[in-house]
């Protein structure tokens, strides 16, 4: 099954890349002045200036696959993501992950882009050491939370009942 | 919101008898220990027992606390008791930033300068002009991938002022020297590497013409250590880690701990497994004091990493220690491992206020150590010997200590392990207090204690080491500790051990620092916003101010150019636990922002962030 998974992302990653550098060639507007830099956006975070629409976006071989969720949340231990962003990505030194706002977009491919070549503010470029398969399971594990597929939420501690507290003389 | 107690009523000192008593100690050096200049320094009405080390700050405020001491206290009466219902805001500046506003201005050349969190500008206002007007503003451009190494928000705790320079560290672990007059860089070191997770958020001590600063880190495997810089030139003088061998913590031939548990060869190397003390923390971000006659400095280092101790056995020196050094050569005089084989993230950063008082009928050299594991610690600071040590906030990690082993009595209950849960283990990794700094004052004899009552359930971890990120290994819930409060500001009667009076906040820890004055005043914050004056001697409220954030900054006081007294305190939430009120911290993840959620959660409705200086007056 992982190796089926593995060539379908394996397929389905180039052809995403693919779509996105796909340019609208035959608009009849007039010809917009050379700009410097075109062909190389992989995953569009900004809007798309000018006329033309962005291309699909690659999409996350392991979405929704639960066994993936999964070990996207031991990544996200293992990798030290939860000292950051909170042991269930509720925020800290970076942003929370469980919120709807995303600074860098909340689409998967942009969260896989964020993990691979990391933010200004701190956020490392993980490309350099975690693989691209595993990458993919920690965008499933971010994805998944607040929903019901959410490995190992969050749960309150219960209410302290006894304690043994020596108090402070008075 | 808040509740009063008061335990007690101090009677008011006759401060003729006060002076003359002083006088009388002056003159007679034979009832001494100390050298005869240690009672040079007095204060109008100062109780007669007690000693200043060093000059209080005269109208000025030069240095991150006012004084080398820590003191925190201004002989400044002319807002006092009877008027301070009339202050009133003379000028409020905004900075646009919404990060934690730790730290105090500094006021000198009638000049208040403002050091804010990232990006770190110094702004000077003049004072002598009406409004007190930008006069410029120094920007240092810090790198600013290091806002994602800062465990703690991307706060900055202040400047020190010598010799015509204004000196402090960026959050990108440059200290940078500033032309006090112009707002020109004179010159700027790197103290430390963004790569390896090390951020600068302390406010450097200038001490004769050595800049000492340390490093910040503690949850990313730093390896925690002091550096001292020339301050003509920038240059390093020498450095001196908290961890690894005797060479590199410049323990040499002067090192005379007191007691055993601190003595014997390269403690920073034996007291881990091996090599685990070069990326074992210990990082120092707190604050700096200095005897001038002793000619020690004296501060306190943080926590080991990772915070699963299972990961780390041995005492783990010298993490959780307070650190007595000559300031030129570096060289330790003493140390005493406050927390060994901490478990519970109990930096020791804290504040060290030094003072010369009666300790059993007896004049001595005291340092007084309100410690983030709740203890409120004596220490002789000539020798490091621990005088007494009771507890300020509930306390159950240890029952106490033993004074003559100095160690503590550790309930391994509360000791965290691998995939075990250590529950209800007071005070929190916050402390029963944190880096906000105490004051005390020599008219009273009490100390101010900003102080938080918060427990945790804490479970240990297996952590990786990776340069640059979280080495941390704890999944930490906290909440609010027992008996219905969560913040206090408390006054201690440093020579009988016990509350005097205290204010408790219900919801909320008490964040800020606190200044003492000669007019009989106390001043703090509450996260909440309101600016405080409370009676010294009784605790009462007199008067308070809602500033438009939560309150995390220290306040000052001085005198400008119109002789009259101001007070100045920053108000912008943030820091970590106040870093849950930002919209980026989600409040139904009790182990966000390093576990201080579950202890916070109602701050987002009492207060947002955004940054900004007051400036208070008598109209």
């Amino acid at each position: 099954m992982r190796r089926l998974l593995l060539t379908i992302f394996a397929v389905l990653v180039p052809l995403g890349l693919l779509a996105c550098s796909g340019r609208s060639a035959n608009s009849a507007d007039p010809p917009a002045p050379p700009m410097s830099g075109t062909g190389n956006v992989g995953i569009p975070v900004g809007p798309i200036p000018g006329p033309g629409q962005p291309a699909a976006l690659p999409s996350n071989p392991y979405a929704d696959n639960p066994v993936a969720i999964q070990d996207g949340r031991r990544l996200f231990l293992w990798y030290n993501c939860a000292g950051c962003h909170g042991g269930h990505a509720g925020g800290g030194m970076g942003p929370s992950l469980r919120d709807k706002d995303w600074i860098y977009g909340g689409d998967p491919a942009h969260i896989f882009d964020s993990i691979l070549e990391g933010r200004a503010h701190g956020m490392p470029a993980w490309g350099t050491k975690i693989p691209e398969d595993q990458i993919w399971k920690l965008v499933a594990y971010i994805k998944s939370l607040r929903t019901p597929q959410e490995p190992d939420p969050p749960v309150a501690p219960p209410e302290p009942k006894t304690r043994t507290v020596h108090e402070p003389p008075q | 919101m808040t509740r009063q107690t008061r335990t007690a009523r101090r009677a008011v000192f006759v401060p003729a008898l006060g002076i003359l008593c002083g006088l009388v100690l002056v003159l007679s050096p034979g009832l001494h220990a100390a050298p005869p200049e240690s009672a040079g320094v007095t204060v109008p009405g100062q109780r007669s027992d007690i000693h200043l080390v060093s000059p209080v700050p005269d109208g000025t405020w030069t240095l991150p606390a006012g004084d080398m001491a820590n003191t925190r206290y201004s002989p400044l009466d002319d807002i006092n008791t009877t008027n301070v219902t009339k202050l009133t805001p003379v000028k409020i500046f905004a900075d646009g930033i919404p990060h934690g506003h730790e730290g105090q201005p500094l006021v000198v050349n009638n000049t208040l300068y403002m050091v804010t969190p990232f990006p770190n500008y110094l702004i000077a206002f003049d004072l002598t002009k009406p409004g007190f007007p930008m006069k410029w503003k120094y920007e240092p451009h810090p790198d600013p991938r290091s806002v994602g190494k800062a465990c703690c928000d991307t706060v900055n705790r202040g400047a020190s002022y010598a010799d015509g320079k204004i000196v402090y560290a960026t959050l990108d672990d440059n200290v940078v020297a500033v032309d006090a007059d112009k707002g020109t860089e004179i010159w700027r070191t790197p103290v430390g590497e963004v790569s390896k997770g090390e951020t600068e958020t302390m406010a450097p001590l200038i001490v004769k013409h050595v800049v000492i600063v340390g490093i910040s880190g503690g949850e990313l495997g730093t390896h925690g250590r002091v550096t001292a810089l020339n301050l003509d030139n920038g240059q390093v003088m020498w450095r001196a880690y908290n961890t690894g061998p005797d060479k590199d913590c410049l323990i040499g031939p002067d090192f005379h701990p007191y007691y055993a548990k601190d003595q014997g060869r390269d403690l920073g190397v034996s007291t881990w497994p091996p090599d685990a003390w070069k990326i074992g923390g210990g990082p120092v971000w707190g604050w700096i004091s200095y005897d001038p006659q002793l000619n020690l400095i004296y501060y306190g280092t943080g926590n080991p990493g990772p915070w699963n101790p299972d990961q780390r056995p041995g005492a783990n020196k010298w993490t959780c220690t307070i650190w007595a050094r000559d300031p030129e050569t570096g060289q330790a005089k003493w140390a005493f491992q406050i927390v060994p084989h901490d478990a519970w993230d109990y930096d020791e950063i804290m504040e060290n206020i030094l003072v010369d008082m009666n300790w059993e009928g007896k004049p001595r050299k005291l340092l007084l150590h309100p410690a983030r594991s709740g203890f409120m610690m004596v220490f002789d600071r000539q020798t490091g010997q621990l005088l007494s040590a009771k507890a300020f906030e509930p306390v159950n990690w240890a029952s106490g200590f033993d004074l003559k082993t100095g160690e503590p009595d550790v309930d391994s209950s509360k000791v965290t392990h691998t995939g075990v849960f250590a529950r209800d283990a007071c005070p929190s990794s916050t402390g029963a207090k944190e880096f906000v700094p105490s004051a005390f004052s020599p008219k009273t004899g009490l100390l101010y204690i900003p102080a938080h009552n918060t427990c945790m359930d804490r479970e240990g971890l297996k952590a990786n080491y990776i340069q640059g990120t979280p080495y941390v290994g704890a999944d930490v819930n906290m909440y609010p500790g027992p008996d219905g409060y969560q913040g206090e500001l408390i006054a201690w009667d440093v020579e009988h051990a016990k509350k005097v009076w205290s204010i408790k906040d219900a919801v909320l820890p008490v964040y800020s620092g606190v200044l003492a004055t000669g007019g009989d005043l106390v001043f703090y914050g509450t996260l909440e916003g309101e600016f405080r004056a409370v009676d010294a001697h009784t605790g009462k409220v007199l008067w308070q101010f809602k500033t438009g954030s939560g309150i995390v900054g220290d306040p000052i006081t001085f005198k400008g150019p119109d002789a009259k007294q101001y007070v100045a305190i920053y108000s912008g939430v943030g820091g970590w636990m106040g870093a849950v009120a930002f919209p980026s911290i989600s409040l139904d993840d009790p182990t966000a922002a390093l576990g201080v959620v579950g202890a916070m959660k109602p701050i987002k409705q009492l207060t947002a962030p955004g940054g900004a200086l007051y400036i208070f007056g008598l109209p």
